[in-house]
């Protein structure tokens, strides 16, 4: 047992190591730093330095900003480490070390890898945000970077979901569908439901945004992170709608925590099942 | 003394006692002998126009005061009422009453405006009195000229909105003021119908359903006042002229709240107010000619709501400060002048530096048919999706809604507002010190890569 952690975290740092010295890794630190630089910055700058720009509205673009890059830059690192080359997963799979252990290594090598890419642009836009506007969203700050963490655990994992099945296939084929997951669920997912909902009554409606809320990974990391920012002004009526349907904060709480383990444990569960019966 | 002779008394007083107009039906008159307070001994010995000071105690029952006196309570004495109707009944004009606190013990009948001070006569002064546990606070019935200054009225707490009065009810009163008073837990904070040329000024409402109702009523004045924590902060109806100057509408925050309602009112002024942390910000229905100018619209769930039968109304210089949606038009168009405002949704740059954002500001969005009727669109029309479709609707218009737009909006907010250095917090330590050591994590994970594994 101590010898399988011991092998997986050796496997965790080599992927580290990787990942690390990749340049896509160290263009999305450098990109996302920027943005959150500028995302942070800009309520001052732009508006002459007294803006209203409150901590709640900084962190709600935050959270856009984490949205749109995180899922997207974990599932391409993902699908780009792990698929690997043309005879490399041979040699990688005749080593003694159980596929299992291989897999889960290198997903949390690059998950280290790309929380260091984060928190480095978290850090930098946070060093402005609190210098100008105090510490009192410290606390929403910090759970705005585990919304990220989650995410990218989610998105990495669906990733090793997609590789895991077509190994000898190639890599082009595995980064198109991590697009088309990524586009799925960031951007179609909430446009469907909202059209399907404007053909349903407005109470089956109301069901129906509020569940695609608490199944969709990233919706869920959005409106859980903007309730705890800003409280019930984050969506305004919606907000008591939803608070209502899950019973309170508390039921909000547990029932998007359980939808985002349910996402970040069953996809690298069902890639290693995959792995293990694939023939390489 | 028997009851029957006070009777024939108050019978006497209620038909010849006042000249000026004979007391509509239904006022309130002298109390009953079971109901009348130690002090009304007094009250009818003294010559019209004398200054009668109240030593500190607890006079129970009700005072009819019908000649013109000054009453000055000394240690603030308490009237406590009898609870079957008003506690100090104001029927002669030129009545000071200041210093004294009002218990009105949560009783009497709606229908007959039982208050804890009911003036039915001109020139009313009420000052520095605490009214509690009354239907309503204070009525000005017919008192024109009236002033209640620095008065504290506290409702009745946990009775339903519907079954007491306002705080300061003024009814077919002109030249009225209201000055620095507070109320809580009323029905309305402030209720003014068909009275004009009057000043609200200073003033709180907090608490309550509204904290002013208005209707029938022109010309009249409010500044400084606070309206916070209500159905509405102020709902005026059928009404003309009215002047609103920093006046600070705040969290009204249930499910279809308003900061200022506007319903079929022309010609109202609106400068340097503070309308936040409503559910809706500003309301117009039915109503012409208004003027919004430099107020702060801020922190709303839509900042205003417009019905197509206003026509004629302008906002210029209002800084619209981080509202969910900045209008809702009800109709299919407006005319609605909405040039040089600065809105915080607003993402176009100044690159001339004219003060302007150099492309007009759209004011609807492809969602906004979502809003109207269906509230828990809100949690999908900030997401990701939505932004993009909503940028792609903006480059290929499509749909192309109802234009409204603000041609000329304002690169910065112009009116007052809190500054970054007011509301900066003293303590930055600790965020900063959080931010540095993740700065400082990243970068030593992210070093690794160059050492040899």
């Amino acid at each position: 047992m101590k010898e399988a952690t011991s092998l997986l975290l050796l496997c965790a740092r080599q992927e580290l190591v990787l990942a690390v010295r990749s340049r896509w890794t160290q263009i999305f630190a450098l990109v996302f730093a920027a943005l959150a630089l500028a995302v942070a910055g800009s309520g001052y700058i732009l508006t002459g330095g007294h803006g209203v720009q409150d901590f709640g509205r900084t962190a709600a673009s935050l959270v856009q900003l984490v949205l749109l890059l995180v899922p997207l830059t974990s599932l391409l690192m993902g699908a780009l480490a792990l698929t690997p080359d043309r005879g490399a997963a041979e040699l990688l799979f005749s080593q003694p070390v159980a596929r299992r252990t291989l897999l889960l290594g290198k997903l949390l090598g690059l998950f280290e890898a790309l929380a260091a890419a984060q928190a480095l642009g978290f850090g930098a836009a946070g060093v402005l945000i609190f210098q100008q506007a105090g510490s009192d969203g410290l606390g929403t700050f910090l759970l705005l970077g585990l919304g990220s963490l989650v995410l990218t655990a989610i998105f990495l994992g669906l990733a090793a979901l997609l590789a895991a099945g077509s190994p000898a296939r190639g890599r082009a084929r595995v980064l198109a569908l991590a697009l088309v997951v990524w586009f799925v669920l960031v951007l179609v997912f909430d446009a469907v439901a909202l059209g399907l909902a404007s053909f349903l009554p407005s109470g089956a409606a109301s069901r129906l945004l509020i569940v695609s809320v608490l199944l969709n990974p990233a919706d869920a990391v959005r409106t859980g992170a903007l309730l705890a920012a800003e409280g019930t002004t984050a969506f305004g009526a919606a907000s008591l709608a939803f608070l209502r349907f899950t019973h309170g904060p508390v039921g909000a709480g547990l029932l998007l925590a359980v939808s985002l383990v349910v996402w970040m444990v069953v996809p690298p569960v069902l890639a290693v099942r995959r792995l293990g019966r694939s023939d390489v | 003394m028997s009851g029957s002779l006070w009777a024939a008394l108050a019978l006497v007083a209620v038909v010849g006692g006042d000249d000026a107009a004979p007391p509509a039906a239904g006022l309130e008159g002298r109390p009953s002998a079971g109901q009348v307070s130690p002090l009304q001994a007094r009250i009818d010995a003294a010559p019209a126009g004398a200054t009668l000071e109240i030593q500190p105690g607890t006079y129970e029952g009700d005072l009819f005061i019908d000649k013109p006196l000054h009453l000055v309570g000394r240690g603030r004495p308490v009237l406590v009422g009898s609870g079957e109707g008003s506690v100090v009944r104001i029927r002669a004009a030129g009545v000071t009453l200041e210093g004294f606190d009002v218990d009105g013990r949560g009783g009497g009948d709606l229908g007959r405006d039982t208050s804890g001070i009911h003036v039915a006569a001109p020139r009313a002064v009420l000052r520095d009195c605490r009214i509690v546990r009354s239907l309503f606070g204070v009525y000005l019935r017919e008192a024109d000229g009236s002033v209640v200054e620095r008065c504290t009225i506290e409702g009745i707490r946990g009775k339903d909105p519907g079954e007491k009065g306002s705080g300061i009810h003024v009814w077919n009163t002109q030249g009225f003021r209201l000055l620095g008073n507070q109320v809580t837990d009323a029905r309305d904070g402030f209720y003014i119908q068909s009275s004009a040329h009057g000043v609200v000024r200073g003033n709180a409402a907090r608490d309550l359903r509204y904290g002013l109702h208005y209707m029938f009523a022109d010309d009249n004045l409010f500044e400084d006042n606070v309206f916070e924590n209500g159905a509405a902060g102020a709902a005026l109806m059928y009404s003309k002229r009215i002047v609103f100057r920093r006046n600070r509408f705040l969290h009204n925050r249930g499910f279809a709240s308003v900061g200022l309602l506007l319903k079929a009112c022309d010609r109202v002024t609106a400068e340097n107010n503070l309308i936040a942390d409503n559910a809706r910000g500003i309301f117009l229905e039915g109503s012409y000619d208004n003027v919004f100018r430099d107020n702060v619209i801020a922190g709303s769930d839509t900042a205003v709501i417009l019905y197509d039968s206003c026509a004629r109304n302008r906002f210029h210089g209002n800084s619209f400060l981080a509202n969910l949606s900045p209008l809702l038009l009800v109709g299919r168009r407006t005319d609605t002048d909405f040039a040089g405002n600065y809105w915080s949704g607003n993402p176009e740059p100044d690159l001339d530096g004219d003060g302007r954002t150099d492309r007009p500001y759209r004011l609807v969005s492809v969602f906004d048919h979502f809003r109207g009727n269906l509230t828990a669109a809100d949690l999908m029309t900030q997401g990701t999706a939505a932004l993009a479709l909503a940028a792609a609707e903006e480059s290929f218009p499509v749909l192309r809604p109802i234009p409204v737009e603000d041609p000329a909006p304002l690169a910065a907010p112009q009116a007052v507002v809190p500054s970054a250095t007011e509301i900066r917090a003293v303590r930055s330590l600790p965020g900063v010190l959080v931010s540095v050591t993740l700065v400082a994590l990243a970068l030593t994970v992210l070093a690794r890569g160059r050492r040899k594994a």
